[in-house]
């Protein structure tokens, strides 16, 4: 009994080994140009301290000068590399193009900029919900948009990469977060639609996705969420910018399609494999086996945060 | 082994029974308020007409107020009954309020307007991208926010229901789909969050995942298509009808995720994710079929991946 499977398993993994797709890539930063949106602070500027170390010619865009020159400074302190920086707004797709031409061909495109403000639908204004939606959605469509003539036309073939950044809000709805999740699982629907239109020019998508990450962002959010978001969200740990941007850029070398970046977040990937792209054959075989108690898990976690939610609400009826 | 595997069956279901939350619920819609967006034709229109057959107070809001005329009277024609109509964009917030407002107290509010443009993002301008997003994402925001309100201060504390029509390319992204699937995706995010906000109000979400259906928009959506995208999406269509009642049944059972056919189901398993299951018996199922259908999903990004590169070979001679 034992026998099956044992003899199942290697089955399992040979036949994986030839069916994931899109195939594994290395995708070499050393050299190449690593272009951040959203590069002045945070989990973007923590990439691109990494990238720089790493040999990379860097390229930053974010709204404010005056961080992007101290970002800069920062960098060529710490590396002795200089970054060239451009002042856009997302939002604005003919800053972005020309930022984007001025700065020549990109090899690493890291789509990273990113708003959020938790607060109930019911209590958030409309200007809040279409900010983010603007920022993080519409803003990822106009720089990839900018980005992807060039980067098609590129002379080296080199393979290319397009990476977004998620967040585990893109892989599961909290509360308190109905636009900021609304617009990071668009990046995935965006992502999974986008690496089969582009795989024929080599170039690879990848979707981060950190959790609660020590940035200044995140700062600002913390003063005005919900309680009840928080105690939900407690659920899983907080990192820290540096450990979040060495996951995402080992990711984007690899070409994964999903890059969790703590094990909370290993697991909330495998139970959300859903149809996404593989590239791994041994991290398929992982989805295949435990996405059934990954979904298991999960069903625990609705119970345990419906709970939450349902005692939080008694307990306001008492006051 | 399979001794084993019998043990561990019931075992499962029972702790399922138990831990499912939401829990399982009923939301009657006989003499109750629906009230749709893109109510006028296509889906929208199948989902009025079986919720009237049913015997509930239908409101419909659409753009074009000649579409929605023709709505009612074929309404008023088969069913007999009197619809309300509201002409208004769910892009512009303060007509979609004022409608609400003078429609009054909704029970099942089904937000299923939607667009779609088809094309590869390289080829598709950013305006039409921007109009996807604007009307199937920021657009149920503004339904949702002006419905919100009213619903939970409604009178009868009966469950009230918000649906929202997503689609199996908000299951999965496909070739042609960047804009339209982001949006769709953007529902799922809304829908898991909101859920955990409006529970205590006794308010329950539902996302619909319909395959390719057969509305007016589809022909038009059709002419345009890359080839590669109708390669891949293939031929079959399900009637707008089909999807109607089958709407109507979910948002009746508070499900949250509601697939239209098999395919779909299959779908709905595999990208089960973190979404919250009422039915025990469909978590078991998620549980027990989740690894064999990520393992078709497996075998279906093979196959899509193959379709992409032979396609591009082709082209190449």
């Amino acid at each position: 009994m034992l026998l099956f499977p044992l003899v199942l398993f290697p089955f399992l993994l040979l036949l994986l080994y030839f069916i994931v797709r899109p195939r594994p890539v290395n995708i070499p930063i050393k050299n190449r140009h690593v272009f951040i949106t959203g590069g002045s602070s945070g989990i973007g500027l923590a990439l691109a301290h990494q990238a720089a170390s790493q040999g990379a010619r860097v390229s930053l865009l974010a709204r404010s000068l005056s961080k992007l020159e101290e970002a800069k400074q920062s960098i060529r302190l710490s590396s002795g590399v200089d970054v060239s920086i451009f002042a856009a707004d997302v939002r604005d797709y003919y800053a972005v193009q020309k930022a984007i031409n001025d700065a020549g061909p990109i090899d690493v495109l890291v789509v990273n900029q990113g708003v959020f403000v938790p607060q109930e639908l019911e209590k958030q204004g409309l200007e809040e919900v279409k900010f983010m939606i603007d920022v993080n959605l519409m803003g990822s469509f106009n720089v990839i948009k900018a980005v992807l003539p060039l980067m098609k036309e590129r002379k080296d073939r080199g393979p290319t990469s397009i990476a977004l950044m998620s967040s585990q809000a893109g892989q599961v709805g909290v509360y308190g977060y109905t636009a900021y999740s609304a617009s990071k699982f668009g990046l995935r629907g965006l992502a999974e639609a986008l690496q089969q239109e582009v795989i024929a020019d080599n170039i690879h998508v990848t979707l981060i996705f950190p959790p609660d990450t020590d940035t200044p962002g995140f700062e600002q959010e913390s003063k005005v969420r919900p309680e009840l978001t928080t105690i939900l969200a407690g659920s899983s740990g907080s990192m820290k910018a540096d450990k979040v941007a060495k996951k995402a850029l080992d990711g984007i070398k690899s070409g994964s399609f999903i890059v969790p970046c703590n094990f909370e977040g290993q697991m909330l990937a495998i139970a959300t494999a859903g149809l996404s792209p593989q590239r791994s054959f041994l991290m398929a075989f992982f989805e295949v086996a435990f996405i059934g108690i990954c979904r298991l898990v999960a069903l625990f976690f609705q119970w345990n945060w419906y709970g939450s939610i349902e005692q939080w609400h008694a307990k306001k009826k008492e006051k | 082994m399979v001794l084993f595997v019998l043990l561990l069956l019931p075992i499962l279901l029972l702790l399922l029974y138990f831990i499912v939350r939401p829990r399982p619920l009923t939301i009657p819609i006989k003499n109750r308020h629906v009230f749709i967006t893109g109510g006028s034709i296509g889906i929208g229109l199948a989902i009025a007409k079986q919720a009237a057959s049913e015997g509930a107070r239908i409101s419909l809001l659409a753009r074009s107020l000649d579409k929605l005329e023709e709505a009612k009277q074929s309404i008023r024609q088969a069913y007999q009954v009197d619809v309300a109509i509201f002409a208004a964009d769910v892009r512009d917030y303060d007509a979609v309020q004022s409608a609400i407002k003078e429609a009054g107290p909704i029970d099942v509010l089904v937000v299923n307007h939607g667009v779609y443009v088809i094309q590869e993002l390289e080829n598709q301008g950013l305006d039409v991208v921007k109009f996807m997003i604007d009307v199937n994402l920021t657009g149920s925001f503004n339904v949702i926010k002006a419905a919100l309100p009213l619903m939970k201060d409604r009178k009868d504390k009966w469950p009230a229901s918000i649906a929202l029509m997503s689609s199996m390319a908000g299951q999965v992204g496909i070739y042609g789909y960047a804009a339209y699937s982001a949006t769709k995706f953007g529902l799922r995010g809304l829908a898991e969050s909101l859920q955990q906000e409006v529970i205590e109000d006794n308010i329950h979400v539902s996302i619909i995942f319909p395959p390719v259906t057969e509305t007016p928009g589809i022909d038009e959506a059709r002419k345009n298509m890359p080839e590669l995208s109708k390669i891949i999406v293939g031929s079959g269509v399900m009637k707008a009808e089909e999807i109607g009642k089958i709407t109507v049944d979910g948002i009746k059972c508070g499900s949250f995720s509601i697939p239209c056919n098999f395919l779909g189901q299959t779908f709905a398993i595999a990208t089960a994710g973190v979404s919250p299951q009422r039915s025990f018996l469909m978590a078991s199922l998620e549980v027990v079929f989740a690894g064999l259908f990520r393992f078709g999903g497996l075998l279906f990004q093979w196959n899509l991946y193959g379709i992409i590169e032979k396609w591009h070979a082709q082209k190449k001679q």
